[in-house]
């Protein structure tokens, strides 16, 4: 394995007609990463996956998967599996059925291994059940479900998820996170894009946050999530004297109304100095400590301060 | 670690022809509408022999007249019979149900990603479109033998020509396996324009309606004597060569003159979805 990303766009831009899906867009997706995409619906995340994965051509811009140029993406697509844009199949086959029309199409797939890539596919996806019923059959959570199933006929080195969890009931959901987590355990590169925050933030090693076809946030989840400081929260038996004396010092501080009695110390002097400041006054400080904005609040100040 | 080795299937690029070929054929068997619609052209011929041994009376004029009492005859009168409309039609649904059926689905995208390069997936769709075709002209004339020999009965175990000379069983089923091919040969090029409207859109009703106008369109076209000059164009003009097969000796001219047209159409027809689906989005 290289040590080239997994995928990487520069200046990648899609038009259509006058309107700008993806507006010259760079975006790195280090190898072994789960990186969720996010964004406002047609914020150009499918478009953007889509020109990646050489569905569309992109207007202008380059990009690569797998170290591969857009020109030459079908040397690298044998090693990626993807879901885009609801999973497509022939109603009047059942989800065996049409595994294995799909299979006969992958190229690392021997004939003779094709009916147990098929089966473990369809058993990791909990599917094995509805396998010989039609697809016509089958409920969203199911079509889903069988989609994803499509994508994991072959060990990929990169698997690309648009909006996997839709129609999911939470045990699907979990499924899904179940699943993400042993590509990424097994060395795989995961892009997935999801609107559902909560997913996202529980399995992704980075993000990268679109806005109108622009990307307004990329990079470690952690390291975006530590950028964006929430205040610094104080457990406190002693709520009113420590907000009469952190007033006094030029702090704005509020009563933390969740959990255990205490402050949140949202703007004003460094916390070393603030815990000083209540310690000497005798407030007792049972903990402080930074308060991480959850994903949730992050993305609402990328997405909606424009 | 999902490398395991630089030989045998991790190293290759596509998987191979055949297995996409026999794929291709299995999911188009396994659509019922393809399986009604071989049951339907099996059903014409046996009306016709229906009809002509009922109606039994001689001097029935055409080609639908001279099979009575004459078997080998039916299934040549039924395919071109079939060959004016009816099978124009199914090959049209088979190539609309390959590409923009397809498309429509989401299977195409699933197809390309695999991948199959798109040279390729044109190939494999021409050659599902062409085995349609080729089924279908195939239970007209199967069922068309029998039908003819059982229900109908034959002159000395022969075939009568339209020149009252017989000939032998032999002759007369090789009479009707060159007809079939000539069938299939017009059938591959309305196949491949179909193919090409296909590749055009993701509404499959779409290449049904240019196949079924485009027909019309010419039959209209070849009505008007002002319009001589523009026959040797149209596809349609030359379907009726098939009962040159029953002339002794036979004449080619016909049949091969409206191969050639068949071909030049099948030709711009492939080469139009080829360039198309270079370019398509899925």
């Amino acid at each position: 394995m290289t040590a080239a990303p997994a995928a990487r766009a520069a200046g990648l831009r899609k038009v259509y007609g006058r309107t700008v899906a993806v507006a010259g867009l760079d975006l790195e997706v280090p190898t072994g990463a789960v990186l969720g995409m996010l964004g406002p619906n047609g914020s150009g995340k499918t478009t953007l996956i889509r020109m990646l994965l050489g569905l569309t051509r992109p207007t202008a811009g380059t990009a690569e998967l797998l170290g591969r140029p857009l020109s030459h993406v079908a040397a690298a697509l044998p090693h990626v599996g993807a879901l885009v844009e609801g999973p497509g199949f022939h109603p009047f086959l059942s989800g065996r059925e049409n595994l294995r029309r799909m299979a006969a199409a992958e190229p690392l797939l021997d004939a003779a291994a094709i009916p147990r890539a098929v089966g473990d596919a369809l058993e990791r996806v909990g599917l094995t059940h509805a396998a010989d019923r039609r697809f016509r059959g089958y409920s969203l959570g199911m079509k889903q479900r069988l989609g994803l199933a499509g994508a994991l006929l072959v060990p990929r080195r990169l698997v690309v998820l648009d909006e996997p969890t839709n129609g999911l009931d939470p045990a699907g959901t979990r499924d899904v996170r179940a699943i993400i987590a042993d590509l990424h355990a097994a060395g795989s590169t995961v892009i997935v894009s999801s609107h559902l925050l909560a997913e996202v933030e529980a399995t992704c090693t980075h993000v990268a946050v679109l806005q109108s076809g622009s990307l307004v946030a990329a990079g470690e989840l952690r390291g975006l999530l530590d950028s964006r400081t929430g205040g610094l929260v104080i457990v406190t038996p002693d709520v009113e004297p420590a907000l009469r004396l952190l007033a006094e010092a030029g702090a704005v501080a509020t009563r933390d109304t969740g959990g255990e009695p205490g402050v949140v110390v949202t703007d004003g002097p460094e916390p070393p100095e603030i815990v000083a400041l209540l310690v000497r006054a005798g407030v007792a400080v049972h903990e402080a400590r930074r308060r991480r904005p959850r994903l949730e609040e992050l993305f609402a100040q990328l997405t909606e301060g424009s | 670690m999902t490398i395991t080795a630089e030989t045998g299937p991790d190293t290759r690029a596509a998987a191979p022809l055949g297995r996409l070929l026999a794929a291709e054929v299995r999911w188009v068997f396994r659509r019922p509408r393809t399986l009604v619609t071989l049951g339907l052209f099996a059903l014409i011929p046996v009306l016709i022999a229906i009809g002509v041994v009922v109606a039994d009376r001689d001097g029935g004029g055409g080609l639908i007249g001279a099979v009575a009492g004459n078997g080998l005859v039916l299934p040549i009168a039924a395919l071109t019979v079939a060959l004016a409309l009816l099978l124009p039609l199914a090959v049209a649904m088979a190539a609309a149900d390959a590409i923009a059926g397809e498309a429509a689905n989401g299977t195409l995208r699933g197809l390309l990603l695999a991948p199959v390069s798109r040279l390729r997936l044109v190939g494999v769709k021409a050659f599902g479109v062409l085995v349609v075709a080729a089924a279908a002209a195939l239970a007209i004339a199967v069922v068309g033998v029998l039908a003819g020999m059982i229900v109908v009965g034959s002159a000395d175990g022969g075939m009568v020509t339209l020149s009252g000379t017989t000939l032998g069983l032999g002759a007369g089923l090789a009479r009707v396996a060159l007809v079939t091919v000539w069938v299939v040969g017009q059938l591959a090029a309305v196949g491949a324009v179909a193919l090409a409207v296909s590749s055009l859109t993701e509404h499959p009703l779409v290449v049904l309606a240019s196949v079924l106008g485009g027909l019309i369109a010419f039959g209209v076209l070849s009505a008007i004597p002002a319009l001589d000059w523009l026959q040797r164009w149209l596809l349609t003009s030359g379907w009726s060569a098939g009962a040159d097969a029953l002339r002794y000796p036979i004449t080619l001219d016909a049949m091969g003159s409206s191969t050639l047209r068949a071909l030049c159409y099948t030709a711009i027809g492939i080469g139009f979805t080829l360039w198309r689906m270079q370019r398509r989005d899925a």
